[in-house]
């Protein structure tokens, strides 16, 4: 690439850059939203659910027992689960769980639910009834079965020792021995690597061409309506460098938008280390790490590439959007699917499939496995598939009836 | 004789099976106006885009004077398109210093030009301004600036005026012809045939892709035999203006269904569109 040529394309990508960024909605798009959405969905969202559960515990629920007779130390469990109770006598039904004339009652949150507790000889039958679709009816039975089974578990224990044997032996015949976890060889760098490879190739495919969507088609089918183009053909770059300088804006405005996520991502999850065992830090070889950003990069070419191409081809803004968005399940199938492909003993025609090739070769890497094989297969190929967008994108560019519009 | 700056030898250019221009040859003269006069879809607007470059033709040439194809030597060209072209979220002078990085001009050789020629203008003090407030007049001027800034041989303008208010039409002329008087060379495209008269040096009519007449005001009235160049304009371009193909005639057969579909039928009376109603 001569001078010229290098200083109009450097012109051509921080033009577009510039005024993509002075939108404001743009910086919510690419900055704001990547940033926080997961902390937001990691951190945020389990307070949330923590507040709402305290504020269930803290309900005073009221429920009507209807028995034949009630064990003692049974109500006298439900009293402590923060339930008050009235008891009634069993109607007569062909089955417990029969709703009958207690429907209405449940159903219009008059009681939150119905126990029904017949005693049968040594065993005792039961059946809640509620309300599926209210919090304060689905609490009460969720108290009741945990009340339930405790007063069961007692009942058990009691019964074994009555025959005279001994309950730990009896309820608990085979025992793990030591720590569960010190079972595992893997270190916890590998297994925070194997948890980080179910998220992050999933995230970074469908973020890099989600957040490329808006710019590709703002500096293509956006300049082609607004007659922008034209005037910017009558200059004396050639399409290859507008070409090349619209990859580079949106490929830096996608970079932006998934390098903020992935921090994000990492940021929420190292929140989620500090406060729990769940996850640490994954443990990575420089060549891992090398490889991972060659990657991503030959995704961005092609992904970037293909968009730019088939917005290039739209007369529309409107026609483009229609394009590119459904456009999305190309890659969302294939990054699904490959969530759930098992590494070991892979076949290697795997790494040659588009997309496909380039999540797992994440996979493995997050996981820090280098196999020579599978990153010769997917780095060439991969090229080839970038190649192939880049060829295919600079047709679209060369295309005469680009300055022509619909509006 | 003044000395030729660009040269259409031959041009035809064809859109699938449309043929937009065809046999065009027209020298452009260093120092002259050259009104492109005709009616809508007459092929104005495609011949500007031939010489600027931005359509190849079909057959035949078009070189600047040094025998080099226009694609090669953009630098030489100053376009200002219909559409005027302008970033909204950009200012008037980074939309133009834009331009004039493209053409490899240093920022301050192009701040020096846009000042001189925004004075005339009027432009000075909205340079600064973005340009998504700008009313047509304005972005016509600065599409003008623009083009101007890295001092072009050849002014390419595609209905300059058009949607102008008289005062701002007034202006653009003025400096049209100021740029003339100052050794400049423009090529103004216009449906207007009073606004060609009042400002080219030479007239060239477009009819349905071909060229119908081409000289002086006063030639054109010499050769037509009549008492004026709107006349003279009809009498040349006397047969039926050809009507453009709509994308209609242009989309698949499944898209043609598509929407025929989905678009009810036009009423023909007033009772159909009552009773649609």
């Amino acid at each position: 690439m001569s001078e010229g040529s290098f200083l109009r394309v450097r012109a051509i990508a921080k033009k577009e850059v510039v005024e993509f960024t002075r939108d404001w909605r743009t910086i919510i798009a690419i900055i704001v939203i990547p940033l926080l959405m997961f902390p937001l969905l990691f951190i945020l969202f389990p307070i949330l659910l923590e507040s709402e559960t305290a504020e269930l515990d803290a309900l005073e629920l009221s429920i009507v027992i209807q028995t034949d007779g009630l064990p003692e130390n049974l109500a006298e469990n439900i009293s402590l689960s923060s339930m008050d109770y009235s008891i009634e006598l069993l109607p007569n039904l062909t089955s417990l769980s029969e709703p009958g004339q207690d429907l209405e009652r449940v159903r219009n949150s008059s009681t939150d639910a119905v126990l029904r507790f017949e005693s049968n000889d040594d065993v005792w039958g039961y059946a809640i009834l509620h309300l599926s679709t209210s919090e304060r009816s689905n609490e009460a039975r969720n108290r009741l079965l945990n009340t339930l089974s405790e007063w069961e578990s007692s009942e058990t224990r009691e019964r074994i020792e009555q025959g005279g044997l001994d309950v730990n032996t009896t309820l608990d015949p085979l025992r793990w021995d030591g720590e569960i976890s010190s079972g595992d060889v893997a270190t916890s760098g590998e297994q925070s690597g194997m948890i980080l490879s179910m998220f992050i190739p999933l995230v970074l495919a469908i973020w890099t061409y989600s957040s490329a969507i808006q710019p590709s088609i703002d500096m293509t089918a956006g300049e082609r309506e607004r007659g922008t183009l034209e005037a910017l053909l009558c200059l004396p770059c050639t399409r290859m460098e507008l070409l090349f300088g619209k990859w580079l804006a949106v490929a830096t405005i996608t970079g932006v938008g998934v390098l903020l996520q992935v921090f994000g991502l990492l940021f929420a999850i190292g929140y989620l280390a500090s406060s729990s065992s769940f996850i640490g830090v994954p443990q990575l070889s420089v060549i891992s790490i090398c490889l991972i950003v060659l990657s991503i990069m030959l995704f961005a070419v092609m992904v970037v590439a293909f968009e730019l191409a088939l917005a290039m081809r739209s007369h529309s803004v409107k026609e483009a959007g229609s394009i590119l968005a459904p456009a999305l399940m190309l890659i969302l199938f294939p990054a699904l699917f490959t969530q759930v492909i098992n590494l070991d003993g892979i076949e290697g025609f795997w790494f040659a499939i588009p997309v496909v090739n380039i999540l797992l070769a994440l996979r493995e890497l997050l996981m820090n496995r280098v196999i020579t094989e599978h990153v010769l297969i997917w780095g060439i190929s991969s090229i080839v598939y970038a190649s192939l967008a880049a060829y295919y994108a600079s047709r679209q560019f060369n295309r005469e009836d680009i300055v022509t519009s619909l509006s | 004789m003044p000395k030729s700056l660009l040269s259409i030898q031959g041009v035809t250019k064809n859109f699938a099976e449309v043929e937009a221009l065809h046999e065009i040859n027209l020298e452009i003269y260093s120092g002259e106006i050259v009104g492109l006069v005709g009616s809508n879809g007459a092929g104005k607007t495609t011949l500007l885009r031939l010489m600027a470059g931005v359509y190849k033709p079909s057959s035949g040439t078009v070189n600047l004077s040094n025998g080099e194809p226009v694609t090669t030597m953009r630098h030489e060209l100053g376009v200002v398109p219909e559409s005027t072209g302008l970033y909204s979220r950009l200012t008037a002078w980074e939309n133009i210093r834009y331009h004039s990085r493209m053409h490899g001009i240093p920022d301050s050789v192009s701040w020096a030009r846009t000042e001189k020629f925004a004075e005339h203008l009027d432009m000075k003090e909205s340079l600064s301004r973005h340009t998504k407030g700008f009313s047509r007049g304005m972005k016509q001027k600065t599409a003008l600036l623009r083009a101007l800034a890295h001092g072009p041989n050849i002014l390419l303008l595609d209905e300059p005026t058009a949607g102008l208010d008289i005062t701002s039409a007034r202006t653009v002329r003025a400096l049209v012809r100021q740029l003339r008087d100052e050794g400049g060379t423009v090529i103004y495209s216009t449906h207007q045939l009073a606004e060609a008269q009042q400002v080219c040096d030479r007239i060239v009519i477009i009819h349905n892709g071909e060229i119908r007449a081409d000289g002086s005001p006063l030639t054109l009235l010499e050769d037509s035999k009549t008492e004026s160049l709107e006349e003279a304009y009809v009498s040349l371009t006397q047969d039926q203006a050809r009507t453009r193909k709509e994308d209609n005639d242009r989309e698949s057969a499944f898209t043609g269904w598509w929407r025929r579909f989905f678009t009810p039928k036009t009423p023909q009376t007033t009772r159909e569109v009552m009773e649609s109603e």
